[in-house]
């Protein structure tokens, strides 16, 4: 099969690239590992998602549905239950799919879009000490056990991580009847929107441990017992301070990462904070042709970004195929100080820069007051006065190139303001 | 009545009951777990030592290199799969190249045949993320990686065709011995009559000869050894097994490339008088953190997916303890099996079955069949062979486990397989779904339903592990 566009994942991203990306002049074909469209959504049965976009607040399947009723208005091609197992660039790409009614089929695609979504962090990859009882498991997991299969996990829960997951699930088990006993958070603040904490957390009664995380796990065959502890500016435990918690469940909310594993054969340059691709204000990588969106490219806090961000990357992937840029020598990394984790795009190429972009971003550490500046040949081009800055909330800049000075690289860096 | 009862389905056990099958006897093996190799045989390194390291004329010493030769024999006869990775030691310093010298000396008194040095420069050429304080390195080509329990398996199932009966969920309670004949109790009510018994039970050595012996010439010493799994992502990282100088307490924090591109940080070494808990502790995993620093530079952290622990079943007798008891006749002792336990594990079992073929006439098993038949995994095989089986079962084209490439019919073929099992760590020890990035975040649930398709069962009956831990707990939702 030869296309022009081949988009991975049929969830936020991948809809919303496809409906941006939908021509006359291309073919263009998702695929989707899962027997419906619509991702994660799926599973987020709470509302909040849409704000942004709708100007209203709608639950996840129900934000899914107003594009899966836009994409299927355009009939474009895709795939169902359809697992890409491979990828390779020649001159154009060779994705290789399976799936049970079809088997192995190989797709030759013109551009490829990643918007593969992200997995969980895990027991193992935070090292969490103790013994190997079952009960442990990743807040979305145990989501999706929940809202699509129609189970609960455990009947008293503990969360470790204040991740929006951890939070919404403390709520949605708490509804089910089980006894959700605490949320403990390594970090002195929360990970998760503050809406979440009160609508999650405070309105259940549920205590967040700040500073606080899990240094013990017990049981044999189920999990058993917990003991959590205070942790000082180091992270490291503090003696005295154990808590014990008689629970059957421990939810992982520590992190998600974006899922870019297709990529291990292809020779990727990748971002070490974000775990993904280094791309250009196109959304484009290193690898000619290939754009990566959503939480594949960073996870983000609301769906709404993901939208924006992937019609974005699907807009540009048209342009690709139908127009192909040549190669440009003026692309330079942002470079970041020391309280900003990371920006993306991380590139801009300047000599195909022609409309706003925008710059999305995450702080390192919380602050009341801060100014953003943006730095050109030492030169403030732009700020941007900010007020309660926390790195679980993404940071946005819209960046002209009308207040360029010329093409050499920028520097973004926040400032902290004292009351 | 049997022959010979076999206590303990790990390295020891299975590959004493294949060695046994070549002759005309009637073997059980009871295994007290739900699993076969459920503790040491799936918590350690791995590796198939050259044999540098035990003290001359031990037992240790000499099965441990008559061991390794045998791995290539099973290799070809059992379809297991073998990494020839080779071996560095390394020394940092004057005193450190003294110890690696008498190494040296040892290895060629053990009978190591492949051993030479290489300078730091030539060292790092071969391992560029060698530390660069070393100094000197000692090369043991013939050192290899093993998936060891895929070795277990593949023993057993082996024994099985060729006769043996194999017996989970079986913990021995009791044993009396009445004549010639032994009486050994099961889970507390089944009797079960044989001639001869077999104990390879491990860390419960100990606990199974006191049954029946007075007077036991060891105590089990449990040995903990806590391990980091990086992602398979990070092969090629090093390419060697590499260890640092061994020390009183072991062969120290080592770096083992494993055979599915993984590599392996560890094993602490810690006594404990618990037998089974293998926690991790944060001191453990981060003494591996800093004593592997000692060895190589540039190591990637974060790519660590999975922490373990696994119990050596070391024992207060300084070497193993492979003999007829004193006490009682016909009763085997294979004790105190720690490392070098699982290179050793093929010699020992030739060693058994020779200490017994001195004393009892065995008749050959006329039909005894070395091979086991088991393909590779789908996505090993080349492109033609894939659409070929994909033609005969489309199950092949639906991929479960999207880190590891598993297939669904991988997964069924595992359920219903020799040794098949229906929970989700059998099919994970099996078929490696649930092993990768993700450990199983993605794959979990649809293996529970392919689980519970395939055994007819309903989804929160299907058990993680053992009886008490299903993944689904409560029903929340009132199906019409």
């Amino acid at each position: 099969m030869k296309i022009d566009i081949a988009i991975i994942g049929g969830g936020a991203a991948g809809l919303a690239a496809a409906i941006a990306a939908n021509d006359p002049a291309v073919r263009i074909l998702v695929i989707e590992r899962e027997e419906q469209l619509g991702g994660i959504l799926n599973q987020c049965i709470h509302n909040g998602f849409g704000l942004h976009v709708f100007k209203e607040e709608l639950t996840g399947p129900e934000y899914a549905s107003r594009y899966m009723d836009a994409f299927y208005e355009k009939n474009i091609e895709f795939m169902l239950h359809t697992t890409v197992v491979d990828i390779k660039k020649t001159n154009d790409f060779l994705v290789t799919v399976t799936s049970l009614e079809q088997g192995l089929q190989k797709i030759e695609a013109k551009a490829v879009i990643l918007s593969s979504g992200c997995y969980e962090r895990t027991r193992g990859s935070i090292m969490l000490p103790g013994e190997r009882p079952k009960g442990i498991m990743p807040a979305g997991s145990a989501q999706r056990y929940l809202n699509i299969d129609g189970y609960l996990v455990g009947k008293r829960v503990f969360i470790l991580g204040s991740g929006d997951i951890g939070l919404i699930m403390a709520r949605r088990m708490t509804l089910e009847g089980a006894k959700v006993l605490g949320v403990a958070e390594l970090m002195p603040y929360s990970n998760g929107l503050t809406r979440n904490i009160v609508q999650c957390l405070h309105d259940y009664d549920i205590p967040l441990y700040l500073s606080h995380t899990v240094t013990n796990v017990k049981g044999k065959d189920r999990l058993e017992q917990i003991t959590i502890q205070e942790v000082d500016s180091k992270f490291n435990p503090i003696d005295g301070t154990e808590k014990i918690f008689d629970v059957d469940t421990l939810l992982l909310s520590v992190g998600l990462i974006p899922d870019i594993t297709l990529f291990d054969s292809l020779s990727l340059i990748k971002h070490p904070v974000t775990k993904s691709a280094i791309v250009n204000q196109f959304y484009e990588a290193n690898i000619s042709g290939l754009f990566v969106c959503g939480n594949a490219l960073h996870v983000h806090d609301l769906v709404d970004y993901v939208t924006i961000e992937s019609e974005k990357a699907g807009k540009n992937a048209l342009d690709y195929v139908l127009n192909p840029r040549k190669p440009s020598k003026q692309v330079h990394e942002i470079k970041l100080n020391e309280n900003i984790r990371y920006v993306v795009p991380q590139m801009i190429d300047f000599e195909y820069f022609d409309v706003p972009i925008e710059l999305s971003f995450r702080v390192t550490k919380k602050m009341n007051k801060g100014i953003f500046k943006l730095i050109q040949n030492d030169q403030i081009i732009m700020t941007k006065k900010a007020k309660n800055l926390a790195p679980a909330e993404m940071e946005k800049m819209s960046l002209n190139p009308n207040v360029l000075i010329d093409s050499s690289p920028l520097t973004l860096i926040l400032e902290e303001v004292e009351a | 009545m049997y022959d010979y009862i076999i206590i303990g389905s790990g390295i020891v056990g299975t590959t004493i009951a294949r060695e046994l099958s070549k002759y005309d006897v009637k073997i059980l093996v009871l295994e007290k777990e739900n699993d076969v190799a459920n503790h040491q045989t799936i918590a350690n390194s791995a590796i198939i030592h050259s044999g540098h390291d035990p003290k001359e004329n031990t037992l240790k010493a000499k099965l441990c290199v008559e061991g390794n030769a045998l791995y290539e024999k099973m290799e070809k006869e059992l379809h297991i799969p073998l990494l020839r990775t080779g071996a560095f030691v390394i020394a940092h310093d004057a005193e450190e190249e003294n110890t690696l010298n008498d190494l040296y000396e040892r290895a060629l008194r053990n009978g190591v045949t492949e051993i030479n040095f290489y300078t730091k420069q030539e060292a790092l050429k071969l391992e560029p993320n060698l530390s660069d304080d070393i100094t000197k390195v000692l090369s043991l080509p013939s050192t290899k990686v093993t998936y060891p329990w895929e070795v277990a398996f593949a023993c057993l199932e082996n024994a099985i065709i060729n006769g043996a009966t194999f017996q989970k969920d079986s913990e021995v309670t009791q044993i009396k011995k009445t004549g010639e004949i032994f009486e050994v109790e099961v889970n507390s009510k089944e009797i079960i009559q044989t001639k001869s018994i077999i104990s390879a039970a491990g860390v419960f050595s100990d606990t199974v000869a006191q049954m029946i012996e007075k007077d036991v010439q060891y105590q089990m010493k449990p040995r903990k050894g806590e391990y980091l799994v990086l992602d398979r992502k990070v092969k090629g990282f090093m390419k060697h097994v590499i260890y640092p100088l061994p020390t009183a307490k072991g062969k120290g924090v080592l770096i083992v490339p494993q055979v599915h591109g993984n590599i392996l940080l560890g094993p602490t070494s810690t006594l404990q008088d618990e037998k089974e808990l293998a926690s991790n502790t944060k001191d453990g995993l981060n003494q591996i953190r800093e004593d592997v620093k000692y060895l190589a530079k540039n190591i990637p952290f974060d790519q660590v997916i999975r922490t373990f622990a696994g119990i050596r079943s070391s024992s207060t007798y300084d070497d193993f303890f492979i003999q007829e008891s004193k006490e009682v006749k016909n009763f085997f002792h294979v004790a105190g099996i720690d490392s070098p336990g699982l290179t050793a594990a093929p010699a020992i079992a030739k060693y058994l079955v020779t200490e017994i073929l001195n004393a009892h006439q065995l008749k050959k098993n006329p039909n005894f069949n070395p091979i086991r038949v088991k393909r590779d995994a789908f996505y090993h095989l080349d492109d033609k062979v894939q659409q070929e089986l994909i033609k005969e079962n489309p199950f092949y084209g639906n991929l479960v486990c999207k880190c590891e490439k598993i297939t669904e019919a991988e997964i069924m073929e595992t359920i219903h397989g020799p040794l098949g099992n229906d929970t989700i760590k059998g099919i994970k020890k099996r078929a490696r779904a649930g092993s990768g990035l993700c450990q199983g975040g993605y794959c979990e649930g649809t293996i529970l339903r392919i689980i519970a398709r395939e055994t007819k069962q309903p989804v929160n009956k299907i058990n993680y592990y053992s009886k008490n831990t299903p993944i689904l707990v409560q029903e929340t939702k009132v199906k019409p």
